[in-house]
Order: C-alpha cells, then structure tokens, then sequence
C-alpha cells in the first residue's frame, strides 16, 4: 500500500545547480558578497573623508542628500558708504542667476536657495576706503572638490546699478545667466567649467571695462549692445561660432559697427573650450 | 454504510482514477484486495475490516496526499509543491493553519526577496548613473552626499541586488525540502503512522 513505485522522475532545471560558463553559483554567490562588502566599505570610507560620515545629530546615516526642498535664504550686503565695489562669486556646481537691481544702498542682495543649510556659501566683505570687497563662495568648493562639492545650488544675485564694480563670477558647473546691462562695470572676469552660459551686456551705458569670459564646456551666448564701442577677441576649442550680423568680423576678432579705437574701448576676450558661441547684438 | 469490499474498492478506485497512474492504481487496489483476502482467511469479518481501515474515502485523500508529496519530492516545480499542499490540505480542515497558512507565508517571503532583489538590481546602475551624471556636475542629479562614494554604493546595491535573486533561489531550494519533510511529517501524523514512504 504505498505509491513507491512511481518511475524515476525527470531532472528539472530547478533541481540541477546553477551554473554560468563553468563558475559555479557558489562561487559567484562569494564574489557577490565579497563586491557588496567592498562596495559599501569604500562608499562609507569616502563619506568618512568627505565629513559626512559618521552622521551627525539631526541627519541620519544615508549616503543620500536629505531634503529636497530648496530653502531660501536672502542676504543683503549694505554699501556702507562705499563708492567702488570689487565683487567676487564662486559657485561649485549650481545655477547662476546675477543681475543689476539690488536697493541702492546696497552693493548686492544674494538670495541662495540650497537644500541643506550647510551648503549656504561664505560670505566675507571688507572695506579699504571707499572700494568694498565681497565674497561669496560656496563652502565645499575649497579643497575636496570630488568628495563634497556639487550642491545643487541656486544663487540669485543683485548687484548695485550705480556704483563701479570689479566682478568676478566662477561657476564650476551649471548654468549661468548674467545680466550686466544696467551695471557699471570696470573689469568683468566670467570662469565657468561646464554648462551654459549667457553674458548679457544689452542695454549697457555704464564705463568702459575688459572682460574675460571662460567657458570649458557648454554653449557660451554673449549679447552686447548695438550702440557700444566694443571689440570681441575669440579665441575657441571645438565648435561652432555664430553671430546675428550685426558685427564686423576680422579673423577672430569681432568689432561693433563703427567702432573707433579713439573713443573708449570696452574689451572682451572669450574663451571657450567645447561648444558653440553665439554672439549677439541688441 | 458499506456492504462490501467490492463497493470498498469501487469507491477507492473512483477517487484515485485520474490522479494516479493505471498501474500504480491496480497495484493499491490489488494490496487492498489482498489484505480483505488476508483479513478474511484469519476470521475477521467485512465490517471489521472495514472499520481498520477507515473508510474509502479517507484513504483515498491520503493516497493523493502521499503520491502529491512524492511526486514533488522526485520533480521539483512550483505546480508539483502546489498540488502536494492542496492535497495535504485535504486530509483535514487543521491543515489550513498547519499547511496553508505557513505555505502562504513562504511564499509571500521567497516572492518578496525576489521582487527586492529586482528593484536594487536595476536601481543599482540607475544610481550609477546619476553618481556619474553628479561627477559631471549636473545639479539636478545630485542626490548622492559624495558622487565618488555614490560610483561605489551603486556598485554595491547592484551586486547585492544580485546577491539577493540567486540568494532567493537558494532559499526557494531550502524551503522546498523542507516543505516536502513537513508535509510528509504531517501526512504520517494524521495516517497514524511514524514514517510515510
């Protein structure tokens, strides 16, 4: 009374070890362990020396950013009777957004938005004289740069329309959209590494100044005014350069119409690495 | 109420038709018929044979049950562990929670991990990608704390995402074996017998 005597049962796939190109599944099941222990182990160790690891009170063990909320948050730097301002902005990785609207009893009104309070940048102002000297920098920019930096930080600057200015912009990466027009400037130096970028001179009247504009890899725009005296030194990596006419082009050297280098000459030197230029008149 | 040992066996041979082989079938009833032949040459009347035995039909689900298991235990596939269970599920309403709802649990484990390992196997090299996507400073895919640590937690997350299929489908081996032992365990206990063969 037994049902012993069933035939021999068929081999199944189920039932035959796994096998993949001769390693066994034992084997690989080991280097998978072995992959994931290193893995995290390296992970945590470069968390470590990048500060964030162990976790500190108020953020939880997680090699996630936590929060993705960006916050807010305005500051203001008064003139304080100063009649030259000398401004220089350093962000890591993020969207610039830096234009000329800031009260007039200011030199700059910084908004940055930023999802963590401990990438809000540095901030440091000093005054010889009458030039007052601004800088913003974001934190994780200085040294550590792979480890730590690359917040995703949006800064929007206004800075005062009436007052000389020195300006000096640095964008490691990310857009970046500057909007000059209603400044006045006296030297104006725009370094950013990669993502767009947009120099909008339209609209200008301020004093002559020279400009130097770096762009490593993305699409560089500059828009100067019509009526300007101004002359556009080029020098480009790969890609292409484009320009709406309304320029006088000499090998690499762009000119506004009518230019005359008796009168006051405003000088702009582009460089670009990767990328198309686009050269604009308004 | 049973008269004889041929509606004995005509009944048995009703519910075992079609789920037993013909010749596996003859040989059960023919043992049956044998041991009526035995019980009768030493004396016994039908009725007392009848009632050591239990009744046609309670011998039927056991022989299911017994001839499920061991077919699951000789084939291992999901449908053979299956029709084991549902037919140990027969042998007694108890079985519900001995049988099925550990069943169940199993299951739900092994699919589970399964389903787990899935998803950090192919959000490992999406993670990757945005740790590369962050080294190239693009903010918006920014979520790892350090991209350079991000490149190896991604590594991880894959590879333990692996870890965790082929670990499942050692588990699901585990779980089967032990599973066969149970059910034959249990089939023992309610045929009031130590060891089903």
């Amino acid at each position: 009374m037994s049902t012993d005597k069933q035939k021999p049962a068929s081999s199944s796939c189920i039932a035959c070890g796994l096998r993949f190109r001769g390693i066994s599944a034992t084997r690989i099941i080991l280097w998978l362990g072995a992959i994931t222990l290193v893995s995290f182990a390296i992970g945590f160790c470069i968390l470590a020396l990048s500060g964030n690891f162990p976790p500190t009170p108020g953020h939880d063990l997680t090699p996630f950013r936590q929060g993705s909320t960006l916050v807010p948050n305005t500051t203001t730097v008064p003139l304080d009777g100063a009649t030259v301002g000398d401004v220089q902005l350093t962000l890591g990785a993020g969207d610039l957004t830096l234009q000329g609207s800031a009260p007039d009893d200011a030199l700059m009104e910084a908004t940055i938005f930023s999802q963590a309070a401990e990438w809000q940048p540095e901030l440091v102002q000093t005054t010889n004289a009458s030039r007052k000297f601004v800088t913003l920098i974001e934190k994780g920019h200085k040294g550590k740069e792979w480890f730590a930096v690359d917040s995703p930080n949006r800064w929007d600057i206004d800075l005062n329309n009436k007052i000389p200015l020195r300006l000096d912009v640095t964008v490691g990466a990310g857009d970046t959209l500057v909007s000059l027009g209603s400044l006045n400037l006296e030297s104006l130096a725009v370094h950013t590494g990669a993502g767009d970028t947009t120099v909008d001179l339209g609209g200008y009247h301020g004093g002559r100044f020279d400009a130097v504009i770096k762009n490593g890899v993305g699409d560089l725009t500059l828009r100067i005014p019509k009526d300007s005296n101004t002359r556009i030194q080029v020098h480009n990596g790969i890609g292409d350069i484009s320009d709406d006419h309304g320029l006088v082009q000499h090998d690499d050297t762009y000119m506004t119409d009518g230019f005359n280098t008796s009168l006051a000459v405003n000088e702009i030197t582009l460089n670009q690495g990767v990328g198309s230029i686009s050269l604009e008149t308004v | 109420m049973l008269q004889t040992e041929q509606e004995y066996i005509r009944i048995l041979r009703s519910r075992l038709e079609g789920t037993l082989p013909h010749d596996e079938l003859d040989d059960i009833l023919s043992d049956y018929t044998e041991h009526f032949r035995i019980g009768k040459a030493n004396g016994r009347s039908e009725e007392e044979l009848f009632c050591s035995l239990g009744s046609p039909e309670d011998v039927a689900r056991e022989i299911r049950a017994t001839h499920f298991v061991k077919k699951a235990e000789d084939t291992r596939s999901c449908r053979n562990i299956f029709h084991a269970v549902l037919a140990t599920l027969g042998l007694g309403l108890f079985n519900l929670v001995f049988v099925l709802i550990p069943f169940i649990l199993l299951v739900v484990l092994l699919f589970v991990v399964f389903i787990l390992g899935i998803v950090f196997t192919v959000l490992g090299p999406v993670a990757f990608i945005y740790s590369v996507l962050q080294i190239a400073g693009i903010p918006a895919f920014a979520i790892w704390l350090s991209p350079a640590a991000g490149v190896f937690f991604s590594i991880g997350i894959t590879s333990f995402g692996l870890l965790l299929v082929l670990g499942d489908y050692y588990l699901a081996k585990f779980f089967y074996r032990i599973g066969i032992r149970y059910l034959k365990w249990n089939i023992g206990v309610i045929s009031g017998t130590e060891c089903v063969t």
